[in-house]
């Protein structure tokens, strides 16, 4: 398990993390979402001794990450970064070489990546020649050529084309299939719903939220579809029901103080026919919302 | 599959891509070629100012006839060809307008007159009136009865040397020269290329991604010797390739000097690398695109430019100059002075042994303190990292 545990950092005047705290679980994709400045980078770097904690430790496998462990993370920094002159294929052996891989392995290796990733046609090119997408596939290569036991991905689906994204998703996948933990981070949200098994959610350099989509829904209000009569008819009289939102026949309402989702159905029922009846499933989009707003209200 | 990677093998792996993608760049091969260009027409530029003898035409009317002699003497003594052609007054300033004379000597004795289109050369006015007024001087002694050659050999003065003059010494003076020249560029060019290296890797931000896997001071230590490796390699080509040239066309015949100068150039570049490499990276650090580089990287030239333009302008005349002497000795300006200074033949070994120790002791201090400047600058870009900041002890 790779844990970040209590992990503080001051940059000057600016608190940037505080007592920040998750766990990735081997086999396990975590999105790590928050906004700009949210501390996502800076959490990132310490994981990977880029920077080092005021406070705090990483561990993997209950051992704090030393240099030697560190050279076992794949890495893809916010910042891109490849030498630009370099060829692509030099480039990725010199990088699996500096994490210390053997010379043939790590050829079989840029080999493997290159082609896995669609860009095994450029490997005798500049890095500089490449468009910025396949750049970007290079520098996931990049990250996996030295078989990593564990990916540290900031920001790796911006800038993709829908095609890339499922390549990138698909490997992804199957590195946490066969039991690294991958932690990445993006803004795309109905992205990070779709792929992650567990999100932290990070805001102002706090943990504000970490877990399942399903586990962070539980936490927030209930609230109820109704295709049926106006709410006018049924709604209003209620105790403990605020409508939300109507589009057409469709009624959003949220329940509070105990109220029963079986009476609104039956105050539905008895004002017309009800076509649908549905408990809503907020999007992470709105699960986000929610939790940074408040967690700067806090 | 990964291994723990040993420090000396991160370093290795990190000089052998800076070497490699130095060497490949075309601007290697460019470089190395002007260089070579350039050498060669120094080389025949001096040549060719060394062919021109000096030599000046002057005209004498008949008045001034009486004088040639005399003339021919006094510009043969000052080394210089003087072409004396009688001519009348007319005639002769028409060849003066024509530029056929440098100048027209008319006259006599107490109102001679030397003319010239807009300027005479400062040299024939001395011959010219360095023997007029000798003439004059010899006049008045011969009226007073006394002999104007016993006069002059009273008035000579020998000149000899302790030591017998050393045959071969304008060939030290240009081995002198050259390795100043070879040396300074070299440092200054591969020391420039490790503060662009360094540069281009956070420009680039793939610093970022390196740190993640080996420690900045086995990155800097890596591409220190590798573009310290081409500097050198470009050293030796250009040595060898200027040692045969020279020796080819008879140039030079102190081979054994030679090739202690080349000797002691190699191993003052090694030394002056070090010590420059490290402060260019560390200035490099600092900064986080190409175009600020030029203003840090300006100051660290001075102390290179200083003794390299006193090797060349001041020790040719005076190759045990006391302030030469000392600055050969501070170790920012010993790598230029002190093997000009060798070539020369003024510099006895204990001296080159004493600034030898004291320039590597310096080299452990500057590598230390660069260090410590590039570990805390590397990774912050956007705005110049101020002396205090990267001279932190420790930054995260």
């Amino acid at each position: 398990m790779l844990e970040i545990d209590g992990i503080s950092k001051r940059f000057g005047p600016v608190q940037a993390l505080q007592d920040v705290t998750f766990a990735v679980r081997p086999g396990e994709i975590f999105g790590f979402v928050g906004s700009n400045g949210a501390g996502k980078t800076t959490t990132m770097r310490i994981v990977l001794g880029v920077l080092e904690a005021d406070a705090g430790e990483v561990r993997w496998k209950d051992a704090p990450i030393d240099a030697d462990m560190r050279r076992r993370i794949g890495y893809m920094p916010e910042e891109r970064g490849l030498y630009p002159k370099m060829k692509v294929g030099d480039q990725l052996e010199y990088l699996a070489r500096l994490h210390g891989v053997e010379p043939a392995e790590a050829r079989a290796s840029v080999e493997r990546w290159t082609t896995r990733l669609g860009v095994d046609a450029r490997r005798g090119d500049e890095v500089q020649k490449l468009s910025l997408g396949n750049q970007q596939r290079v520098q996931l290569s990049a990250a996996l050529v030295h078989d990593p036991e564990v990916l540290v991905l900031d920001e790796p689906f911006s800038g993709l084309d829908p095609t890339a994204v499922e390549v990138m998703n698909s490997v992804l996948r199957d590195k946490a299939d066969s039991g690294v933990p991958v932690i990445f981070s993006s803004h795309q949200l109905d992205l990070v719903e779709r792929l992650c098994d567990r999100v932290g959610i990070i805001s102002g350099g706090r943990m504000v939220a970490v877990g399942t989509v399903a586990e962070l829904r539980t936490d927030s209000t209930e609230r109820f579809d109704v295709v049926g009569p106006p709410p006018a008819a049924w709604a209003h009289a209620l105790p403990g029901v605020t409508v939300v939102s109507v589009e057409g026949t469709r009624t959003r309402v949220e329940l509070t103080d105990g109220a029963s989702d079986q009476d609104v159905l039956r105050a539905a029922l008895a004002a017309g026919p009800v076509h649908e009846f549905r408990r809503y499933q907020p999007p992470l989009t709105d699960l986000y919302r929610d939790v940074v707003t408040s967690g700067a209200a806090a | 599959m990964n291994a723990p990677l040993p420090p000396g093998r991160a370093v290795l792996l990190v000089a052998r891509r800076e070497f490699i993608a130095q060497t490949r760049s075309r601007s290697f091969a460019v470089g190395l070629l002007i260089t070579i260009a350039i050498f060669g027409i120094y080389i025949l530029l001096f040549q060719f100012i060394g062919s021109q003898t000096s030599s000046n035409t002057l005209g004498v009317t008949p008045q001034t006839a009486a004088l040639r002699e005399a003339l021919q003497a006094g510009a043969q003594a000052q080394d210089r060809t003087l072409t004396i052609t009688e001519v009348g007054h007319e005639t002769g300033e028409q060849q003066v307008r024509d530029g056929d004379l440098d100048a027209l000597l008319v006259g006599v004795p107490g109102s001679y007159k030397l003319i010239g289109l807009d300027t005479v050369d400062s040299s024939l006015q001395a011959i010219v009136s360095g023997v007029i007024g000798q003439r004059a001087v010899n006049d008045a002694l011969m009226q007073a009865g006394v002999d104007p050659a016993q006069i002059a050999a009273q008035g000579h003065v020998a000149v000899t040397t302790l030591e017998p003059v050393d045959p071969e010494r304008g060939q030290r003076l240009v081995l002198a020269i050259v390795v100043a020249v070879l040396l300074f560029m070299s440092l200054v060019g591969y020391g420039t290329a490790v503060a662009q290296g360094v540069v281009e890797e956070k420009t680039s931000r793939v610093v970022e991604l390196l740190l993640s896997t080996i420690k900045p001071v086995h990155l800097l230590a890596g591409k220190i010797l590798g573009l310290g490796a081409v500097g050198l390699l470009q050293l030796l080509v250009l040595s060898a390739i200027g040692l045969a040239g020279s020796l080819a066309f008879g140039l030079l015949t102190i081979p054994t000097a030679a090739a202690s100068a080349l000797v002691s150039a190699v191993i003052w570049y090694l030394l002056g690398f070090f010590l420059y490499a490290a402060i260019y990276a560390a200035a490099g650090s600092t900064v986080s695109r190409q175009e600020e580089l030029q203003t840090i990287v300006a100051p660290i030239m001075f102390p290179l430019l200083i003794p390299f333009i006193f090797a060349v302008s001041v020790l040719p005349n005076d190759p045990r100059n006391t302030l030469g002497t000392v600055l050969s000795f501070i170790p920012l300006f010993s790598p230029t002075l002190m093997p000009a200074r060798a070539a020369m033949g003024v510099a006895p070994l204990w001296q080159v042994g004493l600034a030898v120790a004291l320039t590597l002791a310096s080299i452990v201090g500057v590598v230390l303190l660069a260090a410590r400047i590039y570990r805390n600058s590397v990774l912050r870009t956007g705005a110049r990292v101020s002396l205090k900041e990267a001279l932190s002890p420790r930054r995260g």
